[in-house]
């Protein structure tokens, strides 16, 4: 096995996703991503740490979601919660992340139905949740209160708080103890100054994950993944301020020229290649939940943790 | 361990006589310390002083060439367990396995592909780099036959021949010797042979073992037979064992604390039954040759790019030439949109405009890489470069309008812009996505 650097003594912190019953939620799992002592998937003593987790990417409103999605899967994209229910009972995905796309609309203010999707969502599948609240700083505070109270004691993972627009989503989070996802632009001190500026207003370590921002193969990718290894190995030598796992998420990957304009014949697996190539490199150069929005991507990067995984799958007792 | 320069110049021979090509010893001595030059480049080193060197300062990572003529590579000469400590120099060799139990036209028409296929992104050809013919049959002479499908194609494209019976692999070598084809492998009982067959054909040569330490010890009975070419396999039953290891070797390597390892790795994917996830591993993680099935064409270019990102030079962004760049068939009165010759905003940029089916031309500006942002505030975005280029590349004779969209990041410049240009200035998006609608609304001639 490989020589541990003489210079690494540090450690992932926990982050705990989902509650279940014993944990005072409702989700049929909970996952602690973290506790990493070494590289990914390396490692001298039994492999410490967490498997990376696959999350499927949903919306509340899919006209703002990828076309190759929405023609691939159907109707199913209108009905939200049967949706997530089938990421996780068809797809196999680890967590399902919900962007409130339908805040997006233009002076949206129908603040009511944003607790009725997360109802219905947390209804529809038992898997912990990601929730992507406002695009718009003018409506953050009372749709994160929503989402934030609709999800009252599943320990959900709430973004995305950014430098200069993280108090409303830390409030929601602090106040209903749930995390949060804490992103900057491919940048490792960014990165640091943004999660040392959350612990400021109260929000705890163990609450925070790291989202450095993925850019898309072959648009900006190297510079994730060099961010990525950047901000693990400066934790694994010791700087608590970034020891946060790290989710990730290589959004673009549909819309770039060469997965957008393939032709209808391959169009599905060019997407589901540069989603699973970003995904699981990213999850080499550190990432602990990687998300993809392709039902197909799913099984695929689930299939290779699995092999590359010496230590336990989440589930496995 | 590593030595200084000075230490290298004290074992010189400090006559300046320029016949190493380095002006004076000491430069010589700078660049034995970097790992950039060659013992063997001085004529006047003796025996001792050149094993003291040797060992020292050729790079931590032997650089291993396969192949000969246009596409011929390179591999290992790495410096860096991480990208973002320097760069990565040499990218991986994807090798598309045949076998010689197929039919000649099969062994033939992918071997054609990789001869003819190549995707160009940001500016560069990328191609996959060779084919490697697997011994399957057993057989000599089926074997040297389908070696022979291989050669008649004249792609001249670089081979690996995997045959691990030495009488077999010397009849593939009497089919295609001459071209540097990677010899696939020598254990420890085949060592002997194979490296007389590495020699007779000045071939390098992939050593196979179970675990790092065996091809350290392998490595080393190699180079007693002279053989210092050489790549490391590692033949895990499971792909789990492979990052753990490969990072050892590059960490060992790189760290001369073990230079036995310092050889670049070779992959074989067909071993596993997970083989693209071998294969980004590969291309991620330290693989010099990286052997697979053809791959089909949806993971085709995902793979050749992610090759290129993780080989980009992270301190070099890559750029475009500045210029003018049609999109779609624009005309005389089509909008102009200004732009920085940074690759990544060049893509962007260009991929939007395709989509919103407006004919219009990129008028890229030289700012030596920066992206739009960096740009401005630094000074080398401004209107004397706009006016000059607008000179340079004769964009008064393409259009018959005078007025150009510059980047959303751009907008404090468009004064200064437009009293130096004479031309008008419109403050376009900050986000590319929103190209496609900002020309629709916002473009009337």
């Amino acid at each position: 096995m490989a020589e541990k650097s003489p210079d690494m003594g540090g450690k992932i912190g926990y982050v705990l996703l989902g509650a279940t019953k014993a944990e005072g939620g409702t989700r049929s799992v909970s996952y602690h991503p973290g506790g990493e002592t070494d590289l990914p998937f390396t490692g001298m003593k039994a492999w410490e740490g967490s498997v990376p987790l696959v999350a499927f990417e949903i919306c509340d409103d899919p006209g703002y979601w990828s076309p190759i999605v929405t023609s691939y899967t159907g109707d199913l994209v209108s009905d939200t919660p049967e949706w997530a229910r089938t990421a996780e009972k068809q797809y196999g995905a680890d967590l399902v992340r919900l962007y409130l796309t339908s805040t997006k609309r233009r002076g949206f203010d129908d603040f009511p139905s944003i607790t009725k999707v997360m109802e219905g969502v947390l209804s529809g599948t038992g898997l912990p949740l990601v929730v992507e609240g406002s695009n718009e700083p003018a409506i953050d505070s009372e749709v994160f209160q929503r989402c934030g109270e609709a999800g009252q004691g599943e320990r959900l993972l709430l973004g995305t708080a950014e430098a200069g627009r993280y108090r409303s989503v830390a409030a929601a989070a602090m106040a209903y103890n749930h995390s949060v996802v804490a992103q900057s632009p491919i940048d490792i001190n960014l990165a640091k100054q943004l999660n040392i500026l959350l612990r400021e207003i109260g929000l705890k370590a163990d609450h925070m994950m790291i989202d450095p921002y993925t850019g898309s193969l072959g648009y900006g990718f190297e510079y994730s993944y060099s961010v990525m290894e950047r901000i693990r190995y400066a934790a694994l030598k010791g700087d608590t301020d970034l020891a946060m796992p790290m989710i990730t998420s290589a959004t673009d990957s549909l819309s770039v020229k060469e997965v957008r304009d393939a032709g209808p014949a391959v169009r599905d697996d060019i997407a589901v290649a540069w989603e699973f190539y970003a995904a699981l490199s990213s999850a080499v150069a550190g990432s602990s939940i990687v998300c993809v929005r392709h039902p197909k991507t799913v099984p695929l990067l689930k299939q290779a943790f699995r092999e590359l995984w010496a230590g336990k799958m989440p589930g496995e007792a | 361990m590593a030595l200084k320069a000075l230490d290298i110049y004290k074992l010189l021979p400090k006559k300046n006589c320029k016949e190493c090509g380095d002006p004076t010893c000491l430069t010589f001595a700078m660049k034995l310390a970097s790992g950039k030059g060659d013992v063997e480049k001085c004529p006047y080193l003796d025996l001792n002083a050149k094993n003291i060197l040797g060992a020292s300062t050729r790079p931590p990572i032997q650089l291993v060439k396969i192949g000969v003529g246009e596409r011929r590579f390179a591999v290992g000469e790495e410096f860096v367990v991480f990208r973002h400590e320097k760069t990565f120099y040499h990218p991986p060799g994807i090798m598309f396995q045949v076998s010689d139990l197929w039919p000649a036209e099969t062994i033939e028409s992918v071997t054609r592909r990789v001869g003819s296929e190549h995707f160009v992104r940001v500016g560069t050809d990328l191609t996959f780099s060779g084919v490697a013919i697997t011994n399957e049959s057993g057989d000599p002479d089926v074997f040297a036959k389908a070696v022979g499908v291989v050669e008649a194609t004249g792609t001249h494209i670089p081979e690996v021949l995997m045959a691990s019976d030495p009488a077999v692999q010397e009849e593939g070598l009497k089919k295609c010797g001459n071209f540097r084809p990677l010899i696939y492998s020598a254990t420890r009982d085949t060592y002997k042979p194979m490296c007389a067959l590495a020699r007779k054909f000045g071939s390098p040569l992939v050593v196979t073992a179970k675990d790092p330490q065996t091809l350290g010890e392998m490595t080393k009975l190699c180079n007693a037979e002279g053989i210092t070419d050489l790549l490391l396999d590692l033949s895990f039953p499971s792909l789990r064992d492979y990052l753990p290891a490969a990072t050892e070797i590059r960490q060992k390597s790189i760290s001369r604390s073990a230079p036995e390892l310092g050889y670049p790795i070779f992959l074989d994917t067909t071993r596993y039954q997970m083989q693209d996830t071998a294969l980004v591993l590969g291309i991620d993680k330290y693989a010099g040759v990286i052997v697979t099935p053809a791959l089909p064409p949806a993971s085709s270019v995902a793979a050749l790019t992610l090759r290129q990102n993780i080989y980009t030079d992270p301190q070099k962004p890559i750029q475009m030439n500045p210029g003018i760049y049609p999109v779609g068939t624009p005309g005389k009165d089509s909008p102009v949109l200004l732009t920085v010759n940074f690759s990544l905003t060049y893509f962007t940029v260009q991929g939007y405009l395709e989509s919103s089916r407006v004919p219009c031309y990129m008028f890229i500006v030289d700012t030596e890489g920066l992206s739009v942002l960096t740009a401005v505030a630094a000074g080398k975005l401004n209107e004397t470069l706009v006016r000059d280029s607008i000179k340079k590349f004769d964009l008064e004779n393409l259009v018959s309008h005078r007025r150009l969209i510059i980047p959303g990041y751009a907008s404090p410049l468009s004064g200064k812009i437009e009293d130096e240009t004479g031309w008008k200035v419109q403050v376009g998006p900050r986000d590319a996505a929103e190209l496609g609608d900002y020309l629709v609304k916002e473009w009337k001639i």
